[in-house]
């Protein structure tokens, strides 16, 4: 189904773009032909949709060629990323940009102020929801990102578990989620151990790990407040005792596993539920047995929690680097990666949610999301969805955390309250040696 | 030939050196920038804040006064040093018993020889994630047979007080098959007259073992002390692939701090006096070592 949908919208994509005007031609020496590159992500779906898009747009450009490439390898995009910027390796534009290192970007003067194209501000109240346009604005008022796509954490379930253990609707609090996890986990072959686990966390001491589990939990009981305020640590210390002490529980009575799974557990229905962003479905999609009946619902949050549930978003940002000798035509296939033909093949190509407002509701993909349900509930989320902040360090500040997380919850050799008070006092204390 | 006429030869001794210089050329171009330069740099590097991508700031001795007042750098190094202690007398005892076992006239000894060096040679990814399988807590497959044997389950890799052994044992396994080849040369550099003499002499086989094999044995023991050393300063790929660190720091190594300073948090000055400090450890334990060995065997 996806592969004919695709087809045929990458001919309209392409048929669009050869019948529509080129606002970048004439930006261009006459008869030179402009090469862009173009760093996409590595993942096989992106990959699949950078070509596409590529393709389409080269097709339509003439002048204004682009080279897609994969990433470069390496440990994290954002390290390859970080050492191009330093080499002055960089390709003209990449779309796979981690907020949390756009201020690296920016200090080291890498990147280039995207509002100073006169038509950004215009793109971006037309695209993004207005709440979050301040997340993407930078600390001197700049904006150096495109929002593109937002990739909400939520929680995943198996509907045929929870129905079995008799829940219609997936747990909304802290103590819904334990109850589903005493029916839930169950020792299946009575050795006196559980075999099925109502979930499962890496609880490896790496700050980027808490960014499904604490960091998620911890906007979803604040309602989206941050960390960080004016730099300053600003934690609130209820809510994050509350996520310890619910991770605490969960791990002291083996409702989560400390272990490492071969092949993935949640397709192998030995747990539960998973905290995920969107990526996941089209991997579900490719790797699941049609028969796994599994759904998505906000994160739960602390009992007697009001109003909307927020969560973490692991946003991926475009920008254009410094050394671009062509920025005018780099920002036109900026735009034409952000539009919403571009848009909704990255919903069909890689099941990831773009930052578009009102995205249900546009009838270009309302068939998509009436085919593709599993989806609306990413879609839905992506106002009440945070980033990561903007505060300096802020990888080594969530250590803190991961290192206090693994303490209180995971092996319970301290209090909740303890393991907050110590989170503070070590972040105080690398804020002041960074300083 | 040639080197006998730049031997007898003047301008033909001026000549040889030249070619000698621009044959070990190559060598010294190499070890100038992959070495001479990268360590120039660190000593640079170590009195700046660095992050990469934005210019460098003198911070004079700043990293150094963060360093001696980084309490999980301190709990890295006796990590390392616990290592080091369980993995260095196990890395000999077992290369030792296998080479004593290869060195005689055993059946398919070539074929043992390679299947021991197998590891050696497979990349240390590869087997820290084999034993990430294997000894998982709930669904490894060691514990799995210990289950099924009516035995308690371990906490290999989740435990504090068994993670460090296990990371040790696995260093063991990898690297096993390079030392029993190191013993094995030096076993069979004994001449085979130092026993008939100590047969003759009525020595047992014990007595000959301890009398002639270990101290002939000692050049090679001094050789495998110090590499295993050195290569267990370095423990890195073990703790960040199986643990992280964890749990809680029992595994946090010098060398994965020093990384995570680096390449995580973007501390490049600060994980280069690191660097620095730890190289210093590691000169001083090497120089003790080879004094006190080498003391006690010759």
């Amino acid at each position: 189904m996806f592969k004919s949908r695709n087809l045929v919208l990458w001919s309209v994509v392409a048929a669009a773009f050869m019948g529509c005007g080129r606002p970048s031609d004439s930006d261009t020496t006459s008869g030179d032909v402009v090469q862009l590159t173009y760093w996409s992500s590595q993942n096989p779906q992106e990959r699949m949709l950078a070509t596409r898009l590529v393709d389409a747009w080269n097709l339509s450009h003439p002048n204004i060629q682009v080279t897609v490439q994969p990433l470069p390898a390496g440990q994290s995009s954002e390290e390859v990323l970080l050492a191009a910027v330093a080499a002055g390796t960089t390709p003209d534009l990449c779309s796979n940009i981690w907020p949390g290192v756009v201020s690296a970007f920016i200090r080291a003067g890498g990147v280039i102020a995207l509002d100073s194209f006169a038509d950004f501000d215009s793109l971006l109240q037309s695209r993004v929801p207005a709440a979050l346009h301040d997340r993407f604005k930078a600390e001197d008022g700049h904006f150096y990102q495109l929002p593109w796509k937002s990739n909400p954490i939520l929680m995943q379930y198996n509907v045929r578990l929870f129905k079995e253990a008799g829940f219609a609707t997936p747990p909304r609090t802290y103590s819904e989620f334990l109850t589903a996890a005493e029916r839930i986990s169950k020792d299946l072959n009575a050795d006196g151990r559980f075999d099925r686990w109502i979930g499962y966390r890496n609880i490896q001491p790496i700050w980027h790990e808490r960014f499904f589990d604490y960091y998620s939990f911890y906007l979803g009981g604040t309602q989206g407040a941050p960390l960080f305020e004016n730099g300053e640590v600003a934690i609130d210390t209820l809510t994050s005792n509350a996520v310890f002490a619910f991770f605490g529980e969960l791990y002291r009575r083996n409702f989560f596993p400390k272990t490492k799974f071969q092949g993935n557990a949640f397709v192998s229905e030995q747990i539960a539920t998973e905290f995920v962003g969107p990526w996941n479905i089209a991997w579900l999609q490719e790797n699941a047995p049609p028969e796994l009946d599994y759904a998505y619902a906000p994160l739960p949050v602390p009992d007697g929690t009001k109003g909307d549930v927020h969560t973490y978003g692991d946003y991926k940002n475009i920008t254009i680097f410094s050394n671009t000798k062509y920025p005018k035509e780099t920002w036109s296939f900026a735009k034409y990666l952000v539009s919403k033909e571009a848009d909704l093949m990255l919903l069909e190509l890689a099941t990831q949610i773009p930052i578009r407002q009102n995205l249900t509701d546009d009838s270009l993909f309302t068939a998509f999301f009436l085919e593709n349900p599993k989806l609306i509930p990413f879609a839905d989320q992506v106002p009440l969805t945070t980033g990561v902040e903007g505060v300096p360090g802020f990888a080594e500040l969530l250590d803190a955390i991961a290192q206090q997380f693994e303490a209180a919850s995971v092996y319970g050799i301290r209090s909740p309250p303890e393991a907050t008070r110590r989170a503070i006092a070590r972040i105080r204390v690398i804020q002041e040696w960074n300083k | 030939m040639s080197w006998k006429r730049s031997k007898s030869n003047g301008s033909g001794a001026g000549l040889g050196q030249r070619i000698g210089y621009v044959m070990a050329a190559p060598y010294f171009v190499h070890l100038a920038i992959f070495f001479g330069y990268p360590l120039l740099f660190a000593m640079v590097l170590v009195f700046h804040r660095w992050d990469i991508v934005t210019p460098m700031e003198f911070v004079g001795l700043k990293n150094f006064t963060r360093l001696f007042h980084d309490d999980l750098f301190f709990r890295a190094l006796l990590n390392t040093g616990l290592f080091l202690v369980i993995h260095i007398p196990l890395q000999i005892f077992v290369s030792l018993f296998f080479a004593e076992l290869l060195n005689s006239k055993l059946k398919g000894r070539s074929f043992f020889r390679t299947i021991y060096f197998l590891p050696v040679v497979v990349s240390g990814v590869v087997i820290a994630i084999l034993f990430q399988q294997l000894f998982a807590f709930e669904t490894g497959y060691i514990n799995s047979v210990l289950s099924a044997l009516g035995g308690e389950r371990i906490p290999w890799l989740v435990s504090p007080e068994w993670a460090m052994p296990t990371i040790a044992l696995m260093a063991t396994w990898k690297n096993v098959g390079f030392y029993i080849i190191l013993f094995l040369v030096g076993l069979q550099n004994i001449p085979a007259s130092m026993y008939e003499v100590a047969f003759l002499e009525g020595a047992t086989t014990w007595q000959r073992w301890t009398r002639v094999t270990i101290p002939l044995l000692n050049p090679m023991m001094v050789t495998v002390v110090v590499l295993s050393t050195i290569g267990g300063f370095s423990l890195f790929i073990e703790p960040y692939i199986l643990t992280g660190g964890g749990p809680l720091n029992s595994t946090l190594s010098a060398l994965l701090y020093i990384y995570n300073q680096a390449f995580y948090f973007g501390h490049m000055g600060y994980a280069a006096a690191l660097g620095l400090f730890f190289a210093l450890i590691i000169l001083i334990v090497v120089l003790l070592q080879r004094r006190f060995v080498e003391e006690d065997i010759y």
